[in-house]
């Protein structure tokens, strides 16, 4: 992920104006671990988009988490659009179909693959997110907080 | 509510965002809250609250032309976007992003709309198109392509003149200029956006801009009560008369960047730079062909807080403008990080006090 090189130079610029939904996007809602055959075999949060539209889910340009201080290895993302799956990586490459939109106010949940999920109770999440729009730089949105896990 | 006005109010569902990403009110919500606040008309992103975009069914269709229906209210424009930046290391070719245009000109008719809010190269007039190099929108060359599809759905390509610019820049020129000589010139004009005629900083933005990035709220409000005192002498503000004073106040470094973007905007009284007075803007009236009632804050007066509507709107009217005003609210993203943002109330305000402008009644709902 980090070889892939950036469309803009100045990629990470950031205005107050940019950060409209910045304090809302990583939600408290569904996040828990990931159940199958009776083991936990990952867990997942719900994020909301940091602009004021939706955007296909190509305009994406980078999620990062961090659970408890430790960073999320992207290869064990995945998030769900529009009721299909898709794996991280696969949504940054450019064959990735420009009709999929991540619909403004709607839940993409992010599953983490980890065997033994996440332990119930309270976790400190950082969220980076960024998105690509018409006109302006990309969007880098970050936002930390603490989240009870079922 | 209909009306046979010439100037017609309506609302970009836009100014309820929060209430939709919140999930406080859905697209339903929003077009009965803009009936309710006396709207004859309203706008809508596709992008934002037409959750099967971008293959809308005939099915949601007929439900939406039923809102219409049920709300006694009339789609207006649908707003148009220009993401060409679709993927990580490509942007979509000029083919590509015709296409997607398109894609928009017709969804507009679908829904009964009149026109789209064309996301245009120069929309921020030339200043800022020329500040952001890598960002090709869609150009006046682009539109040229658009306008046979548009006048085959009779829609209207609105070129919106957004602030620092105005509907006077000559950069507007070029894209009516293409439109006449292919004959086609009914099916583009200039959209104005109120946000070119602030005379002072709002006090959402001041606010905003201390919670959020660390001015210094005595520094802002010394710039407001400059800015207030030039526009009632009818002269511009030169930010280098007020500097002294907010030297002496004491300027942070994020003072020092608010001011160097923000602290230069003449305003309606600009003798140097008319391109954004009233009487510039009345001489454009008659061939203004939509218009972004842009707001963030109502004082309790029940005025807009940083702009003069009762000059603006009588500009309107004395030049002739037909068509619709539809209310921008841009107070929520200022005001949002602080607490629940009330867009209904000020949408609410905002056309109590455009109405009050008009000299229109207010409605009576049986």
């Amino acid at each position: 992920m980090g070889e892939t090189k950036k469309v803009f130079e100045n990629s990470t610029h950031r205005t107050s104006t940019n950060s409209m939904y910045e304090p809302y996007m990583l939600t408290e809602s569904g996040c828990r671990s990931i159940w199958q055959a009776g083991h936990r075999t990952g867990y997942c949060v719900n994020l909301t988009i940091n602009y004021y539209r939706g955007l296909p889910l190509s305009c994406v340009d980078e999620i990062s988490l961090w659970v408890d201080g430790e960073p999320v290895d992207p290869e064990t993302m995945y998030v769900w659009c529009k009721d299909r799956e898709y794996h991280y990586p696969d949504i940054l490459k450019d064959t990735m179909a420009t009709d999929i939109y991540w619909g403004f106010g709607d839940y993409l949940k992010v599953t983490i693959m980890k065997k033994g999920g996440i332990d119930q109770g309270i976790h400190h999440v950082k969220l980076r997110l960024c998105t690509r729009r018409s006109y302006t730089p990309t969007m880098v949105s970050e936002w930390e907080k603490d989240i009870m896990f079922a | 509510m209909k009306t046979d006005h010439d100037i017609k109010l309506g609302v970009s569902l836009y100014s309820y965002q929060d209430n939709y990403y919140f999930h406080r009110f859905d697209t339903e919500g929003c077009i009965a809250a803009a009936a309710d606040a006396g709207a004859e008309g309203f706008e809508i992103f596709s992008d934002a609250m037409i959750p099967e975009w971008p293959y809308v069914t005939d099915r949601w269709i007929d439900t939406f032309n039923g809102w219409k229906y049920r709300y006694n209210i009339e789609s207006v424009c649908l707003d148009h976007f220009s993401d060409r930046a679709m993927w990580h290391d490509r942007q979509l070719t000029d083919d590509e992003l015709y296409e997607r245009g398109v894609l928009y000109i017709k969804t507009a008719a679908r829904l009964g709309c009149k026109a789209i809010r064309v996301l245009h190269d120069n929309h921020m007039g030339a200043r800022v198109s020329n500040k952001f190099p890598p960002y090709r929108l869609t150009d006046a060359k682009m539109c040229g392509r658009l306008l046979p599809a548009a006048a085959e759905h009779n829609i209207l390509l609105a070129l919106e003149c957004h602030a620092p610019g105005s509907v006077a820049d000559p950069c507007q020129q070029e894209y009516l200029e293409i439109a006449d000589k292919m004959g086609l010139g009914e099916f583009i004009g200039l959209q104005a956006d109120f946000s070119s005629y602030e005379y002072r900083l709002s006090m959402a933005d001041i606010q905003g801009q201390v919670r959020n990035e660390g001015c210094t709220e005595e520094v802002l409000l010394a710039l407001r009560e400059a800015q207030t005192k030039a526009y009632k002498e009818e002269r511009a503000l030169d930010l280098e008369e007020v500097m002294p004073e907010l030297e002496k106040i004491g300027l942070s470094e994020a003072d020092r960047k608010f001011l160097s973007f923000h602290g230069r905007r003449s305003g309606p009284y600009d003798a140097k730079d008319t391109s954004h007075s009233y009487e510039t803007l009345k001489q454009f009236a008659s061939s203004i062909k939509y218009v972004h009632g842009k707001f963030y804050y109502i004082d309790e007066d029940g005025e807009v807080d940083n702009m003069d509507y009762h000059k603006i709107l009588g500009a309107l009217k004395e030049g002739g403008y037909k068509g619709y005003i539809c209310s921008e609210f841009e107070g929520n993203r200022r005001m949002n990080d602080a607490g629940w943002c009330n867009e209904i109330e000020y949408v609410r305000k905002h056309h109590i006090l455009m109405r009050k402008c008009l000299g229109y009644p207010e409605p009576v709902f049986d």
